[in-house]
């Protein structure tokens, strides 16, 4: 235990004494400006093109609104009735929105269904449908044209875990903004543990700390101090997200709705519940990651090759970055749900469905577990590389030899 | 007191250490000889525990090196290692803490080290910014700032020029005093021979000789004669002695080797009835030459 507590000791000060860290610390302040403008970017549009809609109403008012909404839309059904729709008859269609039309005495009530948290389908849809609503709205003496124009959908949310739209989109803000927090902290701080490893490797200090304490309280001291110097970093950068919320839900509160405001947001819509998923899931991915990324920096000669061999790790991260993004779009598709159970893509990929939708508890049960098992089988191939890989000099070993030190 | 017994270590199809034993008894000082590649490191490591023999066993006062065990040794690798941006103060006091120090006694000895190796304008640097000899002394402190029991050090004079040289031989007396048990290896011949009290040659992974010099030279079979005048008359007594050879003539004098067990006492007798001898030594074997001949009879 001491070897443990003088290596995570010695470790943090080293590290947050350095430069790239203290760096990377203002360059995250400053990235969550950038990020708070990202999402509406990013997703705006991505959504709505190739979305399905289904037409409901009376004939008379469908069959103009299904040609007008053909431009943006494909029109997969118009039904007679005002019904409203469950998610599966969305999913059924293949639909993400459900619009249904009724005459009102100020021209054209409109209600649109959908099962997406974050889209900018209901703009786009009052857009299309705007001219009808004139033209429908010229028999009306109370209307002016202002108001016909101006067309103000109601948006209902199928979901059991929103009951609005506008909670829906305040949680895939704060949910996208904290993935983004899980990849930056996950991923930099596993570099910096592989950086640590390959520097003590190639400064030949290795060999004189293994000699003094055990390998195994190398590797985990080195892992610990870098999570909790990951940790502060969240602590900080999310306290700051909160700041900017505070202060923006004062200065923006009148400002035109030209996208989310994460700071906003994060203000308003971080739940414990969310915050302690984010936790555990960062712990969990860190320490899959950053324990692999230890094993096989033990494994090279020159900090020269720290990318070359960082490479293959970094992939599937950035896939399930990826993956991610799009679960947050739709959270209990098969695939998504399937890869919440993988290793690696699961903190990401799992943290995305928490935020979006209501995961089974037998399914947070399982991937759960799935992770706890990965970081311990994890935890027992990267002791190996690294007891074996610290006093391992000359060429670089290839993948034969990698495999055979972990049969070994 | 220290015990290797018959160990062995591969390394895939490579064996490194074929059957090497030895006993070192505490507070002595003991040399690992033998050429580049003749295991020397290797079976340092298995004495620290950095590797696991295959075969054998080593043991530190009968019990099995387990890790509180390595927190009282020393080592000071061949291949140096420090923090480069650590400053020197720093890396004495953390190799300190890793093997058990606490304060006060950590910076106590910490600075006495410094002022000890005289790089105390350096304390408050970086390693990097130190020069090569400097570094090397910074390890010296850190493998020595606990006081250990045992100290390896592997090949501890290479890179030093012969100040810091005779300041190391210095230390390593003093720790010798201080009844710390060393194991040093070395090419250095005769710095070996003046510090330590036993000896192991090793070659291709396996004992070829040990024990203490008067042991080795004990088991030299030839003496080395130099007499002078090398006149005709002092050679031909010399050749006369049973298995004597000449070696070789210079400045006057020349060399015979001669069997161990020859009668000294008798060949000068009749050495100076034949002329006007002026030197007369029977000459011991170096260090050198026994660890020459030993590697040559291995090969």
């Amino acid at each position: 235990m001491n070897d443990f507590i003088v290596v995570y000791s010695a470790e943090f000060l080293r590290r947050i004494r350095s430069r790239p860290y203290q760096i990377g610390f203002i360059v995250g302040i400053l990235g969550i400006y950038a990020m708070a403008k990202l999402p509406s970017l990013m997703v705006g549009g991505m959504l709505s093109a190739g979305s399905g809609v289904v037409v409901a109403g009376a004939p008379s008012l469908t069959a103009p609104a299904a040609k007008a909404l053909a431009g943006d839309f494909k029109i997969v059904a118009t039904k007679p009735g005002l019904a409203p729709p469950a998610i599966a008859d969305l999913k059924g269609r293949d639909a993400a929105f459900w619009v249904t039309l009724a005459r009102s005495k100020s021209g054209l009530d409109v209600t649109i269904y959908s099962d997406k948290a974050k889209s900018d389908g209901p703009s786009t849809i009052a857009g299309d449908l705007a001219p009808l609503n004139v033209q429908l709205g010229a028999d009306v003496p109370a209307a002016t044209a202002a108001n016909l124009v101006d067309l103000k959908p109601r948006v209902v949310q199928l979901s059991t875990k929103f009951s609005n739209s506008k909670d829906a989109t305040a949680t895939w803000a704060v949910a996208y903004t904290l993935i983004m927090f899980l990849y930056v902290l996950i991923l930099v701080n596993s570099q910096l543990v592989m950086s640590s490893v390959a520097e003590e490797k190639t400064s030949r200090i290795a060999e004189l700390l293994v000699a003094s304490i055990s390998p195994v309280a190398l590797l985990y001291g080195k892992v610990a101090s870098a999570a909790t110097l990951a940790v502060l970093q969240m602590v900080v950068w999310i306290g700051f997200a909160i700041l900017l919320g505070i202060a923006g839900s004062g200065s923006h509160a009148a400002a035109a709705p030209s996208g989310p405001d994460i700071g906003v947001l994060l203000g308003g819509s971080l739940t414990l519940g969310l915050i302690a998923a984010f936790v555990a899931l960062f712990v969990l991915g860190f320490l899959q990651l950053s324990l692999l990324f230890a094993g096989m920096g033990s494994l090279i000669n020159r900090t020269e090759d720290l990318g070359s061999i960082s490479a293959p790790l970094i992939i599937p991260v950035v896939a399930a970055l990826l993956v991610s993004m799009a679960a947050l779009g739709n959270p209990d598709a098969t695939w998504v749900v399937a890869l919440s159970f993988v290793p690696i893509f699961s903190p990401f990929v799992l943290f995305a469905r928490i935020a979006m939708t209501d995961v089974p508890t037998l399914q947070l049960v399982l991937a759960f577990a799935v992770n706890v098992a990965a970081v311990i089988a994890i935890s027992a191939i990267a002791g190996k590389l690294y007891r074996i890989g610290m006093l391992l000099y000359g060429r670089a070993p290839n993948l034969k030899q990698v495999w055979q030190v972990i049969r070994s | 007191m220290l015990k290797v017994d018959h160990v062995r270590k591969e390394f895939g199809k490579v064996r490194a250490v074929s059957d090497v034993s030895f006993e070192i008894p505490k507070g002595i000082t003991f040399g690992l000889l033998g050429p580049n590649g003749a295991g020397k490191t290797t079976s340092m490591r298995m004495i620290l525990g950095i590797l696991v023999p295959d075969a054998g066993s080593v043991t530190w006062d009968g019990g099995a090196v387990d890790g509180s065990m390595r927190r009282r040794f020393g080592y000071l690798p061949e291949e140096r290692g420090l923090y480069g941006k650590m400053k020197v103060a720093d890396q004495i006091s953390f190799f300190g803490r890793l093997h058990g120090l606490v304060e006060p006694e950590i910076t106590r000895r910490t600075n006495a080290w410094i002022e000890r190796l005289g790089i105390g304008a350096y304390a408050g640097r970086p390693c990097a910014e130190l020069s090569k000899g400097n570094q090397q002394k910074v390890q010296v402190a850190c493998a020595s700032v606990h006081e250990p029991e045992l100290l390896i050090l592997d090949e501890p004079f290479s890179g030093l020029d012969p100040v810091n040289a005779d300041m190391l031989l210095a230390i390593l007396r003093d720790l010798q005093a201080k009844g710390t048990t060393l194991v040093l290896s070395s090419h250095q011949m005769w710095q070996l021979e003046a510090l330590c009290d036993r000896f192991c040659i090793i070659t291709r992974g396996e004992n070829r000789a040990s024990g203490s010099l008067a042991e080795l030279r004990a088991a030299w079979a030839t003496r080395v004669l130099r007499v002078a005048p090398g006149s005709d008359a002092v050679r031909a007594v010399l050749d006369r002695i049973p298995g004597a050879s000449f070696v070789a003539s210079d400045s006057g004098a020349v060399d015979y080797a001669v069997p161990a067990n020859t009668d000294f006492r008798g060949a000068l007798k009749t050495l100076v009835e034949a002329d006007a001898v002026v030197r007369f030594d029977a000459i011991e074997p170096s260090l050198h030459d026994i660890y020459i001949k030993t590697i040559e009879e291995a090969a």
